[in-house]
């Protein structure tokens, strides 16, 4: 029997916690955006931050939108649902490059993916897993029970971190 | 924290540029396959980021995109989303091979008849310089594809300007998503030399 699990969308730009078993923190789709999942096994708590660019230039929106406001704003949110900084484990998704928009050399999805990377190891939050770049869309499922599980358009479920799925 | 908003005017204004735009392409669309295109009254919506998506369609869908950025005076991105069925369908029509890299190509360039049409119009309407960049035709998730074009363009603003239009084949089950998408502050100009007032 499968037990029934709550759906948590994040959706662009958005940040959600849970430390409660049957929830599933979930992205759908992130194409250059960047899925960065935070999880500390032992004590059951996930995080899941939906982001879109490597900075906020003086810009609006909400935190979860930037690399750089939204791995600290993760970071404390997990944390203020009782893990220790220490604890926490990065796995990321996403970044691919899908077309071609112009604009800067660099593609956005390597971008995110760097300026995520660069946060993490300013927090010193270590990443053990990670499904990026190439040009396929990607959505992620993030359990508080300790999995991470990334699925591609058209492709096969990868469970990127062994763990509970409730 | 910026929300750019919209007055009912100028959103007006916007649904009446679609409209037009969108029922020249539909003459276009109607023309190259001989058969009869309705097209809907189209949409013009302001939203935060985080809503776009779903404004568009089901995030899970398995859709082609074909994405095609302008160049000129405005600064936006014309975006074309077929199911994959509809897109099935019309390159039967066309008779070409789904899923291959002709039928792709195909698809990529009824985006660009049909965006040629609609920015030809926008351009007569507002006399602005608008030029179309190559096509660019993509299967995946809408999500994806929505959200790395609007990712592209968000620097500056958490508000999402979505101009759709549905266009759908008569006697067959193939319609098509066409999208308008403006960066921020892309469609002051254009509603300024409109006459609108905000």
């Amino acid at each position: 029997m499968t037990p029934t699990l709550t759906e948590i969308a994040v959706r662009m730009g958005e940040i959600a916690v849970s430390s409660t078993p049957g929830e599933v923190l979930l992205s759908i789709g992130l194409g250059s955006c960047i899925g960065l999942a935070l999880v500390d096994q032992r004590r059951g708590i996930a995080g899941l931050a939906h982001v879109m660019l490597p900075e906020a230039i003086g810009a609006g929106g909400p935190p979860g939108k930037f690399a750089d406001l939204a791995v600290p704003e993760l970071v404390s949110r997990t944390v203020a649902l009782g893990t220790a900084r220490t604890s926490l484990k990065a796995v990321l998704v996403g970044g691919a490059q899908m077309f071609s928009l112009g604009g800067g050399a660099l593609d956005i999805g390597v971008r995110n993916e760097a300026a995520v990377r660069g946060m993490l190891a300013v927090e010193r939050i270590p990443i053990v897993a990670a499904e990026t770049r190439g040009s396929k869309g990607r959505t992620v499922r993030v359990f508080p029970g300790g999995a991470v599980v990334s699925k591609e358009a058209g492709g096969a479920e990868i469970e990127l971190l062994a763990g509970g799925r409730r | 924290m910026s929300p750019i908003s919209y007055t009912s005017n100028q959103l007006d204004a916007l649904r009446e540029l679609a409209n037009i735009g969108s029922g020249t392409a539909g003459t276009a669309l109607s023309q190259m396959l001989g058969r009869s295109v309705d097209i809907s009254v189209p949409n013009a919506l302001a939203l935060p980021l985080a809503e776009a998506v779903e404004a568009v369609g089901s995030a899970e869908d398995d859709v082609t995109g074909v994405v095609i950025p302008l160049s000129g005076d405005l600064d936006a991105v014309v975006l074309l989303v077929f199911p994959t069925p509809d897109a099935d369908t019309l390159c039967g029509m066309l008779g070409v091979e789904a899923g291959t890299e002709v039928g792709q190509s195909a698809l990529a360039e009824i985006g660009n008849i049909l965006g040629a049409s609609y920015i030809g119009s926008l351009g007569m309407m507002t006399g602005l310089e608008l030029d179309l960049t190559p096509p660019q035709a993509v299967t995946d998730m809408l999500a994806a594809i929505v959200s790395t074009v609007l990712a592209h363009r968000a620097e500056a603003t958490d508000t999402a300007l979505i101009l759709d239009s549905e266009l759908r084949v008569e006697g067959e089950s193939c319609s098509l998503s066409f999208l308008l998408l403006p960066a921020a502050g892309g469609v002051d100009e254009i509603l300024a030399r409109m006459g609108v007032e905000a």
